[in-house]
Formats: structure tokens, C-alpha cells, sequence
């Protein structure tokens, strides 16, 4: 590993939790750098929802096929283990785990992943999610590699404890709720601008979140103001033609 | 909430709302949903409010004078869990009113919340992504936390209230599918929130407006929720201003 860039990381992390910070901002960036730090084709972040399923609230990519195969784990694969366990999924070769999981490893397969390690974030005796990472050549997962991911997975967790008083005992579950519902927010200012510029969800989720940080504007809360139109985004437009929905066999490169 | 919540709770919840309505032989409304929320999380009671079409705030349903009072305070005051829920996006759970944190935070509510008789409030905003619906607001007589199970419960009974307010909301969309039950037990898929965006700009409407009309078609058309999303976000089907029912291809 890179320690300069292990570094790097942790100090634009902690730059980033600063006072009034939008979580659904820095879970993003944490999956991206997560990505690049741990030598991971791709990652995402999932938290348990009121129901106990899990739902993805932030990935190093926004591409459909990726976000489908993390959503496929709220039924079967290495997180909904993780989350259930309390403890770290790894499987070096996703091939030998179709007994397993067989719509999973067909999926992330069909992706081009090859292997998958999946770390519990948890507070005290409550796990609430799991960091997914994804590799796209099989192998053992390095040690110091899986201690930096655990410990991403503990600053994603104590991110969701941040944005609010730590006095608070009920600060989790709070927290937790509002970063659900930000994400579907998220998802829904992807579908209209996606509705509008002609093109598909992860140009769409682009446009909002450079759109956001050029403004210096939370993504959340910008996301909210376009949905519920008091934000026109006058001035956004498609950067490339609209494309007709992802169907390729293409994996998913790091973001 | 606990790891091992069955993912079945929603029907469960359904169920007890149903079975209000059934007790009064009527539609179920929010104030079946209120109702059984205060027996199956061991609240003292609760109250709903709502945002009206002008943005305004409206007491909907107190199920005793307490709640009731409770809105009315929080209405005059301008402060409280109520506003806090609404702006923050998520629960807001006082297990303490008597506790220096919530007097720090609502000085003047927390006082008068606990003259009217609580000691203890709950806020649960009714609300899908942007769509901002109400408030479920529950309170206790005795300070203290609600359990694990309790608040998966109560995020549960605040999601039948959003979907019950926003089809009464929407003139014409049905409240519930076959059977009596919510149309969308299903499992969440991202379709359905990035369908709703796209339905704002087809429909020219608000997306609470584009939310129940996804709703309507999936269940005029017997089809899942998700389902008919995926076709509207792989672009397979539209839905048309005037005449929801009817435009685009389907499978």
C-alpha cells in the first residue's frame, strides 16, 4: 500500500468532516478513495434500511450494473453475511462461491469482478451496514490492506454519528434515517435531470455533484431543491449524447 | 434496529392498521395509523401533521388532548422535535425532556411540552427523498428511550402514514392494492425514486404528484411497483399528462 496516499486520504477525510458537512457527500469520496487505496475495482457502502434490507448509499461508481449488484445483497451475498455476522466477508475467487450465492456471483461476474471482500460497520454491539469492495483478479486479500478497509468502514460509521450532537445516544438511528433518505433524494434529482437532458442516471449523478461542488453546495440539499423545484439548474447540460441504457458486458472501472 | 427484523414487519404493521379501519368500519385513514402505532410501540399517544398543498401546517389527527396540545405548542412556538424532523430529514427521538439537552435545544417547547404532560417525544418526518408529507409525532407520559424494536416500528407505521396521506393527497390514487394491502411491501429498489424524478418532468407536476401516479398505474395495470419503474427509467414506457393510464409501451 501507498503510504503517502493511505495519508492522503485520512487528512482530506477529516478535512472534509468539517461542522455542517453532508454525509452523503463524504460517503462518496470515502468509497472512492477506498477504491483506489485498497486496490479495489470498485466500492460501495451499504446501510440497513427500517426494514432490515440493505440499500447502497453511496459507490466509487454510479454505473446501473454496479449499483444492481450491490442491491442484489439484500437478499444473498458476502454484505447481507457481513451485516447479519457482524463480521468481515472476504472470498478470493468469486467463482467458487456460486453455491453460495448464485445470483450474486453470476452478477458480479457478469461484471467482471473477481473477487469481493465485504467489512461490518458497526457501533458497539449494532451493526448498521457493510463496506463493499470489489477486486477484478482473484487473490488473497493483504492484511494491512483489510485493517485500512476496517477502518475506513469505522470513519464511514462515525461520519453518520458526526453531523449531530455525540451526546445524543438516539444520534445513530437519527442520522442513519436522514442518509437513507438523502440517497433516495439523490435518486430522485437523477431521474429528472436524467428526464430532462436525455441522458442516463451516472452523467446525471455527475452533473449534480459537480454542479454541487462548484457551488459549494451540499449534493444532498441541492438534490432536494431540483427535486422540489426551487433549484432550476438553469445553466446544466449534457456533457456527452444521450446514450441508450447500459446493457454491455463491460466491467465496471474504478471511478 | 435489530439485525434480525424480519423483513415480513411491514405486513405485520399493515395488518394492525387494517384492523382500526375494520374497527370502524371505514377506509383506512391516518387515524387507524396513529392509533395503532401508539399500541404496538407503548407510546402515550400521537399525533400527525401535515403540509398542505400551500405549505402551511396542518394538525391532522391527535389520538388524545395531549398530542393534541403537544402540535398546538409546537404550531405556536415555532421550535420543537416537529420543525427539527422536517429539517434535518430524519427522526428526532427526546427520550428526556427534563434533560439539559432538550431544554438547551427547544427552551421554550421542552418546558411547556412537559407542563402539557410529556416527558418524552418522537418525531418521524413522512417523507420519500424530497417529498415532505408531515409529521408522526409520538410522546410519553414517562421519560425514556423506545426500544430497538419499538422505533423499527414506528419508521415503519411513519412510512404507511406518508403513503396513506399522499394518496388522499392525489385525487383518484388508490390507497391500497389486492387485498387491502399497500402496494408497495415490496423490497425498495432505486427505480422507483429515480422513476419518480423522470415522472416530474413527463408530468409537469411535483413529485409527490409523480409518486402517486407511478402508484396508480402499477396498480391499475396489476404490475410491481418496481417493475413498471424499470420500464420507465429503461425508457420503455412514458406517462402522459392528462390520461395517466395509458401511453408508452409496457412489456
Amino acid at each position: 500500500m501507498d503510504g503517502r496516499l493511505l495519508s492522503d486520504t485520512f487528512v482530506e477525510l477529516a478535512d472534509t468532516m468539517v461542522v455542517g458537512f453532508d454525509v452523503i457527500e463524504f460517503l462518496h469520496v470515502l468509497t472512492d478513495r477506498s477504491a483506489r487505496l485498497l486496490d479495489a475495482a470498485a466500492a460501495g457502502l451499504l446501510l440497513a434500511d427500517s426494514r432490515g434490507e440493505l440499500r447502497v448509499v453511496a459507490a466509487s461508481s454510479e454505473r446501473a450494473r454496479l449499483l444492481e449488484l450491490f442491491q442484489i445483497q439484500h437478499d444473498q451475498g458476502p454484505c447481507l453475511d457481513c451485516y447479519r455476522s457482524g463480521e468481515p466477508v472476504t472470498v478470493t475467487d468469486l467463482s467458487a462461491a456460486a453455491g453460495r450465492w448464485p445470483r450474486f456471483a453470476a452478477a458480479a461476474g457478469e461484471s467482471g469482478f473477481a473477487a469481493v471482500q465485504a467489512l461490518p460497520m458497526r457501533l458497539r454491539t449494532q451493526t448498521i451496514g457493510a463496506l463493499n469492495l470489489f477486486r477484478s483478479s482473484t487473490g488473497t486479500f493483504d492484511q494491512a490492506d483489510t485493517r485500512v478497509g476496517q477502518a475506513l468502514a469505522d470513519v464511514a460509521t462515525i461520519s453518520l454519528l458526526n453531523e449531530r450532537s455525540l451526546r445524543r445516544s438516539e444520534t445513530l438511528n437519527e442520522q442513519l434515517q436522514t442518509a437513507l433518505n438523502s440517497r433516495v433524494t439523490i435518486e430522485q434529482a437523477k431521474g429528472k435531470l436524467a428526464e430532462r437532458l436525455g441522458v442516463d442516471m451516472d452523467e446525471a449523478f455527475e452533473l449534480l455533484r459537480n454542479h454541487a461542488r462548484a457551488s459549494n453546495r451540499r449534493l444532498s440539499e441541492l438534490a432536494r431543491a431540483f427535486v422540489d423545484g426551487s433549484e432550476k439548474l438553469p445553466g446544466i447540460s449534457a456533457a456527452r449524447p444521450p446514450e441508450s441504457p447500459r446493457r454491455g458486458g463491460k466491467p465496471d472501472p474504478p471511478h | 434496529m435489530p439485525a434480525d427484523r424480519p423483513a415480513s414487519r411491514m405486513v405485520d404493521i399493515w395488518e394492525l392498521v387494517a384492523r382500526q379501519a375494520a374497527g370502524r368500519q371505514a377506509r383506512v385513514s391516518i387515524a387507524d395509523v396513529c392509533a395503532a402505532a401508539v399500541t404496538a410501540t407503548a407510546v402515550s399517544g400521537a399525533a400527525l401533521t401535515a403540509v398542505t398543498q400551500a405549505g402551511g401546517i396542518h394538525l391532522m389527527y391527535a389520538t388524545d388532548q395531549i398530542s393534541e396540545r403537544l402540535a398546538g405548542i409546537e404550531l405556536t412556538l415555532g421550535e420543537g422535535p416537529r420543525a427539527d424532523a422536517v429539517a434535518f430529514g430524519g427522526p428526532v427521538l427526546t427520550s428526556d425532556l427534563a434533560h439539559g439537552d432538550a431544554a438547551a435545544q427547544w427552551p421554550a417547547f421542552a418546558a411547556a411540552a412537559r407542563e402539557a404532560g410529556a416527558e418524552a417525544v418522537f418525531a418521524f418526518p413522512l417523507q420519500v427523498g424530497a417529498i415532505r408529507a408531515g409529521v408522526l409525532q409520538m410522546y410519553r407520559q414517562q421519560p425514556g428511550p423506545l426500544s430497538a424494536g419499538a422505533f423499527g416500528d414506528a419508521l415503519l407505521f411513519a412510512e404507511t402514514a406518508t403513503l396513506v396521506l399522499l394518496d388522499a393527497a392525489a385525487q383518484g390514487a388508490p390507497g391500497t392494492g389486492p387485498g387491502g394491502q399497500p402496494i408497495e411491501l415490496g423490497l425498495h429498489r432505486a427505480e422507483i425514486d429515480q422513476a419518480t424524478g423522470m415522472l416530474t418532468e413527463q408530468l409537469g407536476t411535483g413529485a409527490d404528484q409523480a409518486f402517486a401516479r407511478l402508484r396508480a398505474y402499477a396498480y391499475a395495470q396489476d404490475r410491481s411497483l418496481s417493475d413498471v419503474a424499470r420500464d420507465i427509467v429503461e425508457r420503455r414506457l412514458r406517462l402522459e399528462p392528462d390520461d395517466g393510464l395509458t401511453c408508452g409501451g409496457g412489456r
